[in-house]
């Protein structure tokens, strides 16, 4: 083999290494605990699993399977009416309409669900209004149980349709749809035979990552599930329970369920290069209505996006409640700003804040550098070649849920190993930015990708006739068109990655332990002020991130983060 | 070429990202500026408890320890006693914490026999009954507490309130019971454990704790994720009723005035002792055990009482030392095969988890 194909090969085999390290070896070693029951092989635990019946685990993946089939009906409803009202007519305040669209994937999950608990539970705000006006003894309404669930992920996964689907609408061809009404087909036809099957890819990659990620869905379930069961609950207590080759079974079954839904996604969608830009002057006025008709619609949008505020009023709210002046009144009965006057004297208060932020910034730079030399290899690179079997690699480990990866990372890395230096992981500051790493790299793959798709191959040819090196290439051609994509992607990470609870929560420890963390021991220990005041101040921080995601990712087609509730 | 990518370098998107890019290493730089001369490295020696006795205790004792040693910086994480559990048994090749404060004697039994604790004798170890510690000295019971049945008085005379365990079994309780997940908690852990056992011995069927269980998984609407929400939904009204540790009610009735009442089943109740010891590994051995007397200390125990209403486990606390609330209870303790709790209790749990839960039927 010649000096230049070895040179070829050393990225390739340090990513490769990367990969089977930190991502194949770990889940083999959930395998392998999985069917190690006292010693022995058995595959017990996944016939309890799997045998219908009286089996209280199968009954939890039914209900969350039943739960995320749900989760995608209402989120696809609720995203793609908006995308339709938002992109086809004109109003004002639409821009700002459009920005509070997206403003759920900005809401850190563990925040989402308590502000729905305060805002929607059975003792919630609006239940209790409802009660006061009625007049009634009992509830009126409240959400509980599998509909405060599904609520829950509608609220926060429809943003994926919304996205994918205005996008779609945007680029849509309009000189096709007059075409359509020329020939005199109604406006449901047109619906139905014209816009449908364009929207097909955009609603089928919507409804398979909103059900991965209500799959793996963690927070709802356990602020809401009450006595049912559900899968990343049966992890969670079944490692509790101390039975750790039980929840190493539950974990390989959520992850092959997320992992056949993301192998459908890539068999059934259509392959799009996402780029379909339209010949006509198109966006908006596509389909002809009644102006009635319209009124009710934008009505309609109006209110379900006021509405769509009210958790994180609520949130905010709460953050300016005394401690312990609320019980059964419809709001806090005293008021002080004391619980953010604790959270910026105490040091102690401030620690989960600078932690998550270092480690969301130890994650990125490993997101960074991994994810855009993997990318480069698939696009660019000697790995162009198996770029599909590339990409499907690199999305996998985002495909499985955030309470796996926590089990996994727990059985691989207790005791010293060549992928951590022979030092023992857990317990350490560095297990958690690895669990981030490890699960949303793919989102700097993809962005990066989308990139440099768009980068002309003559302009590196060029490059290369001038005599130019590759790094010099790469640094002179390729980083400045990609960097918007880079940025996007690592903006996502950040974000994505200062809020994350899921495999935090079994992962942190005393040194490391993140905002997401501080708010549920908060409201453990019956602080609602205080958890409220830390969820205010994410909100805030996430918020600022997502301005900045905006800007730059305005003009890149990458996905919104799966974030995990 | 090559000058034609450069021209575009500054144009619309590539700017905005070096925007974004300059506006997150301020945001970076402005956060970790503080680290730098941070809390974290003052050059204290660490010491990390992890522990379910609650933020008020925890930090109430944390500043009166650094106090007294102002080289120690402690360090402590609430949570239930088994996450504490889990926690310990997870990092046993690389242990975290110094000293584990605060779960029931069956869970440190286990610990101890999975090496997870270091021997230790307190000062005052001859002040225990023998049933209360350790044989070996790898733990050492600090409390003794009593379970109750929690209700809210506001809503649920005391009265008609259920005096004992069977009580809870009425159909008027249909609904209104709430109950903090047991599998997470080591004080429901002995209760349900508790009920099994008095069950099985009452009836000689091993399965008439379960039968019995069903019944009160009929009574409960919904079972908490945690503590808090557990207090929240019965303060706020959302059930009436819950099976609880004493201390607990107490110490949110009085701190933060929830409309608590609470009744010791007259039958008898499993008295819980709750214990402290060392974890095995620490890196910090001398000030895990200063810690270790201090907390545990005569005066510390007293204050734990009228502060935290905490039942002090040391036989050399006089009566007259202690806070009236503690000098009138008078309850029968439950005869319990602690033994058979310690070794049966993952199985009993994983059954009511399996069988039981929401699946309970009313007879």
């Amino acid at each position: 083999m010649n000096s230049f194909a070895v040179k070829r090969l050393i990225p390739v085999l340090l990513l490769g290494a990367v990969y089977v390290g930190y991502v194949i070896y770990p889940l083999t070693e959930t395998l392998r605990e999985s069917v190690n029951i006292g010693g022995a092989f058995s595959v017990a635990n996944y016939i309890n699993i799997l045998s219908p019946g009286n089996s209280a685990n199968f009954e939890a993946l039914w209900n969350s399977i039943v739960v995320s089939i749900l989760s995608v009906l209402f989120s696809g409803i609720l995203g793609t009416f908006l995308a339709f009202v938002l992109t086809q007519f004109t109003f004002p305040l639409q821009r700002l309409l459009t920005g509070l669209a997206v403003l759920p994937i900005a809401l850190p999950p563990l925040v989402g669900v308590i502000a729905f608990l305060f805002a929607f539970g059975e003792s919630g705000i609006l239940p209790r209004i409802a009660q006061e006006v009625s007049g009634m003894n009992g509830n009126v309404f409240a959400l509980e149980g599998f509909s405060a669930i599904v609520a829950v992920h509608t609220y926060s996964f429809y943003v994926y349709f919304y996205l994918f689907v205005s996008t779609t609408l945007r680029q849509l061809d309009a000189a096709q749809l007059e075409a359509a009404q020329t020939l005199g087909s109604t406006t449901l036809r047109t619906l139905r035979a014209v816009v449908l099957p364009e929207l097909k890819p955009a609603l089928l990659g919507a409804a398979i990552l909103t059900f991965m990620a209500s799959m793996a869905s963690f927070s709802a379930p356990l602020l809401f599930g009450g006595d049912m069961r559900f899968m990343t609950l049966q992890i969670y207590n079944a490692k509790l329970n101390g039975e750790l080759d039980v929840a190493a079974s539950h974990s390989v079954v959520l992850a092959a369920v997320s992992i056949t839904f993301y192998i459908l996604l890539k068999i059934v969608t259509p392959r799009t290069s996402g780029v379909r830009r339209s010949k006509g002057t198109g966006r908006s006025g596509l389909i002809s209505l009644p102006i009635p008709v319209r009124r009710v619609l934008i009505a309609c949008c109006i209110a379900l996006l006021a509405l769509e505020l009210l958790p994180i009023a609520i949130i905010i709210l709460i953050s300016f409640a005394k401690e312990g002046s609320w019980t059964w009144q419809i709001l806090p009965a005293a008021y002080t700003s004391e619980n953010y006057h604790k959270l910026f004297a105490d040091p102690h208060v401030f620690d989960p804040i600078i932690n998550s932020s270092l480690m969301s910034l130890v994650a990125v730079t490993a997101c960074i550098l991994v994810g855009v030399s993997i990318s480069y290899l698939l696009v660019k690179g000697s790995l162009r070649r198996v770029r599909h079997i590339g990409d499907v690699l690199a999305t996998l480990s985002f495909a499985i849920p955030g309470t796996v990866i926590a089990l996994s990372l727990i059985l691989a890395f207790n005791s010293p190993g060549i992928f951590t230096a022979q030092t023992v992981l857990v317990g350490t500051f560095w297990i958690l930015p690895l669990a981030y790493f490890i699960r949303m790299f793919p989102f700097v793959v993809r962005s990066t990708s989308a990139s440099l798709d768009q980068l002309d191959d003559s302009l590196l040819e060029a490059g290369e006739s001038f005599g130019a090196g590759s790094f010099r290439r790469f640094r002179k051609i390729v980083l400045p068109g990609i960097l918007p994509g880079i940025v996007a992607g690592a903006l996502l990470v950040i974000i994505t990655a200062i809020g994350e609870f899921v495999s935090s929560v079994l992962l942190y420890t005393y040194s490391n332990r993140p905002i997401s963390v501080e708010i549920l021991a908060q409201m453990r220990t019956y602080n609602f002020g205080a958890a409220a005041a830390y969820s205010v101040f994410l909100l805030i921080l996430v918020m600022v991130l997502s301005v900045l995601a905006g800007l730059v990712g305005r003009e890149e087609k990458s996905h919104p983060s799966p974030v995990n509730i | 070429m090559r000058t034609q990518s450069r021209r575009l370098k500054w144009k619309e998107p590539e700017f905005r990202s070096l925007a974004a890019v300059i506006a997150c290493t301020l945001y970076f730089a402005v956060l970790l500026v503080p680290v730098g001369g941070c809390s974290t490295d003052t050059g204290k020696r660490k010491l990390v408890v992890y522990s379910p006795h609650g933020k008020e205790m925890l930090s109430a004792f944390e500043k009166q320890f650094e106090a007294r040693y102002p080289d120690v910086d402690v360090q402590w994480l609430d949570m239930g006693s088994q996450d504490v559990y889990d926690r310990v048994r997870t990092e046993k090749v690389n242990p975290q914490a110094d000293i584990w404060w605060g779960a029931p004697l069956t869970t440190f039994a286990k610990a101890e026999a999975e090496s997870l604790l270091e021997q230790y004798t307190p000062s005052w170890a001859e002040f225990v009954e023998a049933e209360m510690k350790s044989h070996a000295g790898f733990w050492y019971g600090t409390f003794a507490t009593p379970e109750v049945i929690m209700y809210n008085n506001r809503l649920v005379h005391e009265e008609e309130a259920p005096r004992d365990w069977d009580d809870l079994l009425h159909p008027k309780w249909r609904n209104k019971i709430i109950i903090r997940n047991p599998v997470a908690s080591g004080t429901m852990r002995v209760i349900f454990s508790a009920i099994i056992q008095r069950e099985a011995a009452r009836t000689g069927d091993p399965d008439a704790g379960f039968a019995w269980l069903r019944r009160l998984d009929a009574n409960t609407k919904t079972y908490a994720a945690d503590p808090t929400q557990l207090y929240l939904k019965i303060a706020r009204e959302e059930g009436l009723v819950s099976l609880w540790n004493l201390p607990d009610v107490v110490l949110q009735k009085e701190t933060n005035g929830y409309p608590f009442g609470w009744n010791i089943p007259v039958s008898g109740t499993p008295l819980i002792t709750d214990c402290i010891a060392i974890v095995r590994g620490t890196k910090n051995r001398a000030d895990a055990e200063l810690f270790y007397e201090f907390v545990t200390s005569r005066d510390a125990m007293i204050q734990q009482a009228s502060e935290f209403f905490r039942i002090p486990a040391r036989t050399d606390i006089l009566r007259d030392d202690l806070p009236d609330w503690i000098r009138s209870l008078n309850f029968v303790t439950m005869k319990l095969n602690w033994q058979e709790i310690e070794a049966q209790e993952r199985a009993w749990m994983r059954k009511w988890d399996e069988e039981v839960k929401g699946k309970g039927i009313s007879h």
